[in-house]
């Protein structure tokens, strides 16, 4: 018999029939409902712990979800799928969440979503969970103490080994599948089948890159130019670079000598926040940048490579075309130069996730965006916002994949 | 004749020039090489005033990227590294190159055994070849030092167990005069140290030479002084050489002297303590990561080589052989590759 360890509500190994017996039963007051109050409540009431400066001050990523989860972003998110005339919103049933063992908070935000429109979950948290998740799962847990019991009823986050048999029984149960993970693990996922009318969702990896429109970086005042580095550093440093949205290389949009001139300007910038926030780049990481830009120019993609210190490396791109999506380690800036943004359009490629941007309009992104006419990129977002977590996501809109419409057509 | 004959100040006037020919050769020799010191602003010509001045290659680009100064139809063999993560280094010979590694290999060790082949008892199992699953690094490093020795003795029997018999049997025919001991040094306290000290053996005419690193034993709080003393009060083996080395440099063979008191560099080779945080060098005394310079590589861009490793210079022209005197003080950690999203099906 296969079980599962219980981590919300903590619990002890219980079996995985016993698990979906469980979620089977009709919750306390009635099933869930899109929009629950009664799960409206208790992400409130969690968003408020993990706002406390405690947390927040451990773990800044947990002040992001907190602010998330506040009760007007909740109403936001479940205005998405308001009903209208003729067409009711109901909750897909269960939801099963596999997410990655690296970026330790995502979980919660797709989990929050799936809950707040009325499923039952089942979450997968990995075994090496640790810090974030951690910090998450204790408050989860305490928030449980004056939830409605409904919220005890109907959801599940669970740790297990290595057990197909586990992953097997919850996948058939499911009538949607959430995967988050490298392209192997997502592979390795759908060997699984699901119930015939069920379907997955599925986050494999991406990468990510910024662009900046020269002209409009030289035209920023010195305080928007300030607030774009630091806006590039909480992109690129928080979770070591990479985090699928973490940018892996920034574009220049411009002549080339007016570049060269933002290029070194940002760059001063940049090594004026790292000296204020000091990121640790321990010996082995400094390796790492050498080992994976020198490859670069070994490869012939770079023709220059510059380290204003171990948390610092620029690196001249050979061409535009030659965009390395791979991680390289953290504070790394591969960087090339186009004339237009329509230039990098034959460079995007399906993986691409998120591009952020800083002098450039909206009129221009749009353009760009019709160009690329959706073969790669889901986000277009201002430098600064790469990792802030919105209810769409990798080109779905969530609510919309957590719900589903039962219409009534009369004559 | 020995390899360690150089002070400081002479090894670093006659490596310079032959280091700064080398870059040359390889820049000519490998676009590859060539497009990376261009990347880093070493134009040909430039002026080196001091070997540390050289640009140097973090070594693990060897096992991503191949890295040769000979046209494929001049490779003769290809050297790999062990690796625990999968990935190995490629190191291309072509003939040159590997009759260099065997000549100055042997060079080295002939320094401490002499030019003679002797008795050699092997701290390690015959099974290390006949179970071919299990032919690894240290397969390749026992194999690779049999060529200095004869009669070779297995301390292990088939199954990994201590074998006295063996090794008693050994000591009768050939105890009393100088013979070779070799193995890892993990193992050489595990099993030939307590073996030895259990039935009373007398070492004192072996010449024991041993590499692997401290790690594990340290939960033993066995160092370096502590072995040799052990080794000399309970087993009267005082002739002992710990040794560093690498597959990426090749015929190099950094040497423990005979007095126990660090690493030595043959003529042809120095090492380099550099800062992590700068890399520039630190002074003796002070910790950092190891840079590994050798004249010998001209098959292969590997004549200045920033390890993975972590090392302490104790002290220059100061110690039994001449230049600097050092020790490994153990592997730096391994900063992860990372995916975006990855692996939580595939590490659960």
């Amino acid at each position: 018999m296969s079980t599962v360890v219980e981590r919300f509500p903590a619990g002890g190994p219980v079996t995985v029939e016993d698990l979906l017996a469980a979620l089977r039963s009709a919750p306390t007051d009635g099933p869930l409902t899109v929009g629950d109050e009664r799960v409206v409540e208790f992400l409130v009431a969690f968003a408020r712990r993990l706002l406390r400066p405690a947390v927040a001050r451990r773990h800044p990523e947990l002040a992001s979800l907190g602010f998330f989860l506040r009760r007007g972003e909740l109403a936001r998110v479940r205005d998405r799928v308001a009903e209208t005339p003729g067409e009711l919103r109901f909750p897909r049933g269960l939801v099963f969440h596999v997410p990655p063992a690296n970026v330790d908070t995502i979980f919660v935000y797709s989990w929050a979503l799936a809950a707040l429109a009325g499923n039952s979950n089942v979450v997968r948290i990995s075994s090496r969970s640790a810090g974030a998740a951690d910090a998450v799962l204790d408050a989860l847990n305490e928030t449980l103490a004056d939830a409605h019991p409904a919220l005890r009823e109907t959801q599940r986050m669970v740790t297990y080994g290595r057990d197909d048999a586990v992953t097997a029984a919850l996948s058939v149960a499911a009538d949607l599948r959430v995967i988050w993970g490298g392209d192997g693990s997502v592979t390795d996922l759908r060997r699984h089948p699901l119930a015939p009318h069920a379907r997955d969702v599925t986050f494999p990896d991406r990468s990510s890159f910024t662009v900046i429109g020269v002209a409009g970086w030289l035209a920023a005042s010195e305080a928007e130019r300030d607030a774009a580095a630091l806006g590039l550093y909480n992109d690129a440093y928080w979770f070591d670079q990479a985090a699928c949205s973490s940018p892996r290389a920034v574009y220049w949009i411009g002549p080339a000598a007016d570049a060269a001139t933002a290029q070194a300007d940002l760059r001063a910038r940049l090594r004026a926040v790292l000296d204020g926030k000091r990121p640790e780049v321990d010996a082995a990481m400094a390796v790492q940048k050498r080992v994976a830009t020198y490859g670069l120019a070994v490869e012939g993609t770079a023709t220059g490579i510059r380290f204003d210190g171990n948390d610092l490396a620029t690196v001249e791109l050979t061409g535009p075309g030659d965009i390395p999506r791979r991680w390289l380690g953290v504070g790394t800036f591969p960087q090339a130069r186009v004339d237009a943004l329509a230039d990098l359009a034959p460079v995007v490629v399906r993986r691409d996730q998120t591009v952020t941007h800083f002098g450039l309009d909206a009129a221009e992104l749009t353009a760009f965006a019709r160009t690329v006419a959706g073969r790669g990129i889901d986000r277009l977002v201002p430098i600064g916002t790469a990792l802030d977590f919105a209810a769409t996501w990798d080109g779905y809109d969530l609510m919309r994949e957590f719900t589903r419409i039962t219409t009534v057509g009369v004559r | 004749m020995t390899l360690f004959t150089l002070g400081q100040a002479d090894r670093e006037a006659r490596l310079l020039p032959e280091l700064v020919e080398l870059t040359e050769h390889h820049r000519a020799a490998s676009p590859e090489y060539a497009r990376l010191l261009a990347a880093l602003g070493h134009p040909p010509g430039r002026r080196y005033a001091r070997v540390a001045d050289l640009p140097w290659l973090p070594v693990r680009l060897f096992k991503h990227h191949v890295l040769k100064s000979i046209p494929d139809d001049e490779v003769f063999t290809v050297l790999t590294s062990s690796g625990t993560t999968g990935e190995v280094s490629r190191i291309y010979l072509d003939k040159a190159a590997a009759s260099v590694q065997q000549r100055m290999l042997s060079a080295t060790m002939q320094t401490v055994i002499g030019g003679r082949r002797l008795p050699m008892l092997l701290v390690d199992t015959r099974a290390l070849f006949t179970k071919r699953r299990s032919f690894s690094a240290r397969g390749a490093g026992v194999l690779g030092m049999m060529n200095f020795g004869r009669d070779h003795t297995f301390v292990l029997d088939e199954q990994d167990r201590p074998d006295p018999e063996a090794v008693r049997s050994f000591l009768a025919r050939h105890g009393d005069q100088p013979f070779l001991i070799f193995g890892f040094t993990f193992m050489t306290w595990l099993y030939l140290y307590e073996l030895a000290r259990e039935h009373r053996l007398d070492l004192s005419n072996g010449i024991l030479i041993h590499s692997g690193g401290w790690k594990k034993l340290a939960d033993r709080a066995v160092d370096n002084d502590e072995f040799r003393r052990r080794f000399a009060q309970e087993t009267g083996l005082r002739h002992i050489h710990n040794f560093y080395g690498m597959v990426e440099q090749i015929g190099l063979t950094f040497l423990e002297g005979p007095d126990g008191g660090g690493l030595y560099c043959p003529d042809f080779s120095d090492v380099i303590v550099r800062d992590p945080a700068t890399w520039r060098e630190v002074p003796v005394g002070t910790p950092g990561v190891v840079q590994v310079i050798s004249t010998l590589p001209r098959s292969y861009p590997g004549h200045l080589l920033l390890t993975e490793d972590r090392g302490v210079v104790h002290g220059v022209d100061d110690g039994a052989w001449p230049g600097k005197r050092f020790s490994i003080l153990g592997r730096l950690p391994r900063a992860e590759a990372r995916g975006c999203s990855d692996t939580f099906a595939a590490a659960a």
